[in-house]
């Protein structure tokens, strides 16, 4: 007897069969065929590697979520990826390091997590990104997000949503304009991202709530930041901002939420989320960064596309299939197949090519449609 | 996919405590549940809103804030407990209503029970996410006990040493024997939204808004 539950995948990790396969291939094709055509090269870096390179890269980067083993060889601890950046970030500092700034990387592949949560039960994810290496100001910024939106586009979302945010704008002020005791700091950030404005006044941050209504779509929400008299910090900041919302106009709704924090645990001046119509949360985010150890500036994005890729694989149109009798002429075979035909070779005689899924068959070298 | 922004917005309202305040403060920002939603014998759980631009459902209390982080729901009203208790990522609670105000605190018998240890302490309530990140900052690791009402047994039985329980008149807590000791938080409830509906639909950035500009308490 079988039991059932020895076949049961763990939580949060699952298959994807033909179908889904399909759209996921597809998805990720055209988005390295995008970043690709941007000049962006693609690096293949290892699935596992040594906590402590990976952990040192990105501040605020937490390996306790990776699943971690002892290695056997080097007795050192290693780690399975759950960010490819980081890995980009170390290929950019070693391997690539010699190599003429800026640097523009690509990558796509899977990444895990130790526990999922209700939220998001998935702990394998497709990641798919580009890193713009050796600077980090505001043509850096507007050249990925520009090549963010033009990814998700190749991807097949629609009515994408870019939302724009300033990840280190309260310890920038707290540090001088709006002063903020370092055991606030924390307290306020949190009542700022949560946006509850009773618990801000609460936690001393009663400065910070104008940054809380200067939210919204992106030409308003600047107008509002821009009434905030905070010197030159943020001037500076308005107007990188205002350069990329030029740049990306009218091919996605941009919005402006300066005191999101929520995914930017290492991001710098400049950060921004990604939406899609009809994809539930985000489906990817980018920002400014600093490479750990090296100390570089840096520009790039990530997506997160599995549950674009759920939506649209239950529209994944058939492919055509042309079945070959067990007799037919081989030559015949490989140059339909050059030409682009997907074949379905026989292995019996009663084979029948509509179960097989195939919807033309060969007769003599004529294609014929079944 | 445009249908899904013609779709009604689906708001979440908490059944018990916190409604009736909550019903004048949701009419005062346009949101009116039709008249099916008042009558006692009516067991649906969706009810239109009177100008058919809002969907209400009616559900727990820590079940509003579920479909809200899920985006099932894109905005609801919830006590600040519960938003505390879940610390879901994907809410905002941007508005405070003024409304279903009290508190959280610990309270142990007013006959203190003796044993346990000084760095563990068994403790019966509703939510043990908030109890043990209050707990540990006193350097005691607090063993929850889950339970879904009457907390106030729990000493006396010999379940718990303390609780951790909403008070607000401090009637329910004397009359079974029992002392607040520690406030650890005071609640009130809030307007909240899905974050990512906030940043695509603007229906819910207007819908924050007029309930910013009904509630006196928050404007900046």
């Amino acid at each position: 007897m079988m039991d059932p539950a020895d076949d049961l995948l763990p939580e949060g990790l699952e298959d994807r069969l033909p179908q889904s396969a399909a759209a996921a291939t597809r998805i990720e094709n055209a988005a390295l065929a995008a970043m690709d055509a941007h000049g962006y090269d693609r690096v293949r870096p290892p699935l596992v590697e040594f906590e402590k390179s990976m952990a040192k890269r990105m501040d605020g980067l937490l390996t306790r979520n990776m699943f971690r083993f002892v290695d056997p060889r080097s007795l050192r601890m290693l780690a399975l990826r759950s960010d490819m950046t980081v890995q980009v970030g170390r290929i950019a500092a070693t391997g690539l390091a010699a190599v003429p700034r800026p640097l523009r990387l690509c990558y796509a592949g899977l990444v895990a997590r130790m526990t999922g949560d209700m939220l998001d039960p998935r702990r394998e994810n497709l990641q798919l990104g580009a890193e713009l290496i050796g600077s980090d100001g505001a043509n850096a910024a507007a050249e990925i997000v520009e090549l963010a939106i033009a990814t998700l586009e190749a991807a097949g979302a629609r009515g994408i949503s870019v939302d724009f945010t300033l990840p280190d704008l309260v310890d920038t002020l707290a540090a001088q304009e709006f002063p903020l005791d370092a055991g606030q700091v924390a307290a306020v950030r949190r009542e700022l991202d949560a946006k509850d404005a009773g618990a801000l006044v609460a936690a001393g941050g009663e400065a910070y709530l104008p940054l809380l209504y200067a939210s919204g779509p992106v030409e308003d929400a600047l107008a509002k930041l821009a009434t905030i008299d905070a010197g030159g910090v943020l001037a500076s900041r308005i107007d990188a901002l205002r350069q990329i919302a030029a740049r990306v106009d009218g091919r996605a709704r941009l919005t402006l939420d300066p005191t999101e924090r929520h995914g930017f645990e290492y991001q710098s001046w400049f950060g921004f989320t990604l939406y899609a119509d009809g994809v539930r949360g985000a489906l990817g985010r980018g920002g400014t960064y600093t490479i750990g150890g090296t100390e570089e500036p840096a520009t790039g994005f990530s997506l997160y596309p599995e549950r674009l890729i759920d939506i649209v694989s239950s529209d994944e149109p058939g492919r055509p299939a042309l079945f070959l009798p067990i007799t037919h002429d081989r030559d015949t075979a490989r140059r339909l197949r050059a030409e682009g035909w997907r074949t379905v070779g026989a292995l019996t005689e009663s084979d029948d090519p509509a179960k097989l899924g195939c919807t033309h068959r060969l007769v003599g070298d004529a294609v014929e449609a079944i | 996919m445009t249908a899904l922004l013609t779709a009604p917005l689906t708001f979440a309202v908490p059944k018990g405590r916190i409604l009736d305040e909550a019903l004048p403060v949701m009419a005062r920002a346009g949101v009116v549940p039709e008249a099916g939603f008042h009558d006692k014998g009516n067991r649906a759980l969706s009810f239109d809103s009177e100008d058919g631009a809002t969907r209400i459902i009616r559900v727990r209390a820590f079940d509003v804030a579920t479909f809200v982080a899920f985006g099932a729901a894109q905005a609801g009203i919830v006590g600040s407990d519960v938003i505390e208790e879940f610390d879901y990522s994907e809410l905002y609670a941007p508005v405070d209503l003024d409304i279903g105000h009290c508190r959280l605190s610990v309270a142990e018998p007013v006959q203190p029970i003796q044993g346990g240890s000084s760095s563990h302490m068994r403790v019966a309530t509703k939510y043990p996410n908030i109890t043990k990140r209050w707990f540990e900052k006193q350097g005691i690791q607090a063993e929850c006990v889950k339970l879904n009402g009457a907390m106030e047994l729990a000493p006396s039985l010999g379940l718990s040493l303390r609780i951790v329980d909403l008070v607000s008149t401090g009637r329910t807590l004397k009359d079974n024997g029992l002392v607040e000791t520690d406030q650890i938080m005071p609640i009130s409830a809030r307007l909240i939204v899905n974050r990512a509906a906030l940043k695509t639909d603007p229906r819910v950035g207007a819908l924050v808004e007029r309930f910013r500009a009904q509630s006196g308490k928050d404007t900046a």
